[in-house]
């Protein structure tokens, strides 16, 4: 068995990461899992939020913006719409988005999977607008 | 022979098409090269795609998901096929026209019923006029729009597959393989592909996260989404391509012709001093003769 982890990032413009790594912290829809060597296969669905990854003892993190992470053969894919870089974000519009959907959400009356949805984007916003810690 | 005036016009028309030809070169390159970094950047997204599309489908039982279903005989075929909406991009759209014409006299006959549906103006408007069931074509499709045009169109498909009105769904589109090859693939979208496996190495199921349900609605229509995406984005570029290559025989071939019309031209020409020099020469002759008597 190999010691690394295959990991690739993808967006739909942009192969991200393709390294080979020691460990992956992703952001499940049930909340952070880590990735070791000889993890069984999972698949899961990503939330926004912080990927976490340590190459040669080394840390390293990008912000994904949710999608979909398969595990298998000690490799993971995730596959994600959109990549943040922290410079390139606007805070203050983002901010602005948060407040908006919360002002949404309080009277709110669909059904669990739009409140899903919507609460992934309030997520997104909010990490966007750096309220939220990843 | 054509006067000199008639090959004047014409020399000075061909000109005016080779500027025409050229120019279009240029600008369809600069699209090639467009859409050839989009393309090349969302080949490895679709291929993850489809790897975990193939994986699911191989780990999981059919029952599990209404795409997941392999409908024992295929009966019903939806086919999907891309042209260009404009032509000058020489065999492009004839070429994938003629095999989806060749397919449906062959082995589209086992099928007792095919659908088509149209990407792009040329396709539709050659198969306008036959005897088979359009179920929809799309045309104008440009960067902006492609994105829900797929996304459209995969609905729809998912829809038919569901319902068990059609069995089976095929992509027909050229396969962007270099700028000056292009290969017509035929594409199965739906039953989905298995990996292949053996007997010592069946595959684990896997650990769904949160539940089985939630992460197959959430992965198969994306993933048939991803794949129709990226047959467009195969089929515009392998356009751009094909355009740039006739673009260019056309300018060569305007070249040549224009050589052959300037020695036309000048033979014509010298033909015309010679005649007057002639005609002057004799009548000096024949006035000198007159003279001298």
């Amino acid at each position: 068995m190999a010691d690394t982890i295959k990991l690739q990032v993808i967006t739909p413009t942009k192969l991200v990461v393709d390294e080979e790594v020691e460990e992956v912290v992703a952001p499940g829809e049930l909340g952070e899992f880590g990735v070791l060597v000889g993890h069984i296969p999972l698949i899961t669905t990503i939330v926004p939020g912080e990927l976490k990854y340590k190459k040669d003892g080394v840390d390293r993190s990008i912000i994904i913006t949710g999608g979909v992470a398969d595990v298998r053969d000690d490799k993971v894919n995730v596959l994600t719409d959109n990549v943040l870089t922290p410079d390139k974000v606007d805070t203050e519009a983002s901010r602005k988005e948060a407040e908006a959907i919360l002002e949404e959400l309080k009277d709110f009356g669909g059904d669990e999977k739009e409140f899903k949805e919507i609460e992934k984007r309030l997520r997104l916003a909010q990490i966007k607008a750096g309220i939220r810690q990843v | 022979m054509p006067s000199l005036k008639q090959i004047r016009t014409k020399v000075s028309s061909v000109k005016g098409t080779r500027r025409i030809m050229s120019a279009m070169k240029l600008i369809s390159a600069v699209k090639l090269q467009r859409a050839q970094n989009l393309l090349l950047s969302y080949r490895p997204y679709s291929d993850a795609y489809e790897g975990i599309a193939k994986s699911l489908a191989t780990r999981c039982d059919p029952e599990w998901h209404p795409l997941l279903k392999r409908p024992e005989e295929s009966k019903k075929l939806h086919l999907v096929f891309m042209t260009s909406d404009r032509g000058l991009c020489g065999s492009f759209n004839s070429n994938i026209i003629r095999k989806i014409d060749t397919f449906l006299v062959t082995d589209a006959k086992k099928y007792e019923l095919v659908k088509l549906s149209f990407l792009g103006r040329r396709g539709r408007d050659h198969f306008a006029r036959r005897e088979f069931q359009v179920s929809n074509s799309f045309i104008g499709i440009t960067e902006k729009n492609i994105t829900s045009i797929a996304k459209e169109i995969s609905t729809e498909v998912t829809e038919e597959f569901i319902k068990g009105e059609v069995d089976e769904v095929m992509l027909v589109y050229n396969y962007f393989k270099s700028a000056i090859s292009h290969v017509i693939t035929f594409k199965k979208l739906l039953p989905l592909e298995q990996e292949e496996t053996d007997e010592e190495n069946t595959p684990i199921d896997y650990l769904y996260e949160p539940n089985r349900k939630d992460v197959l609605d959430y992965v198969l229509p994306k993933y048939l989404e991803v794949s129709m995406e990226r047959a467009i984005f195969e089929s515009a570029t392998s356009e751009q391509a094909a355009r740039m290559t006739a673009m260019e025989n056309a300018t060569r071939n305007a070249d040549e012709v224009l050589r052959k019309l300037t020695l036309l031209f000048n033979k014509t020409r010298q033909a015309q001093i010679t005649r007057e020099l002639m005609d002057i020469v004799n009548g000096t002759e024949a006035l000198r003769k007159g003279g001298s008597e």
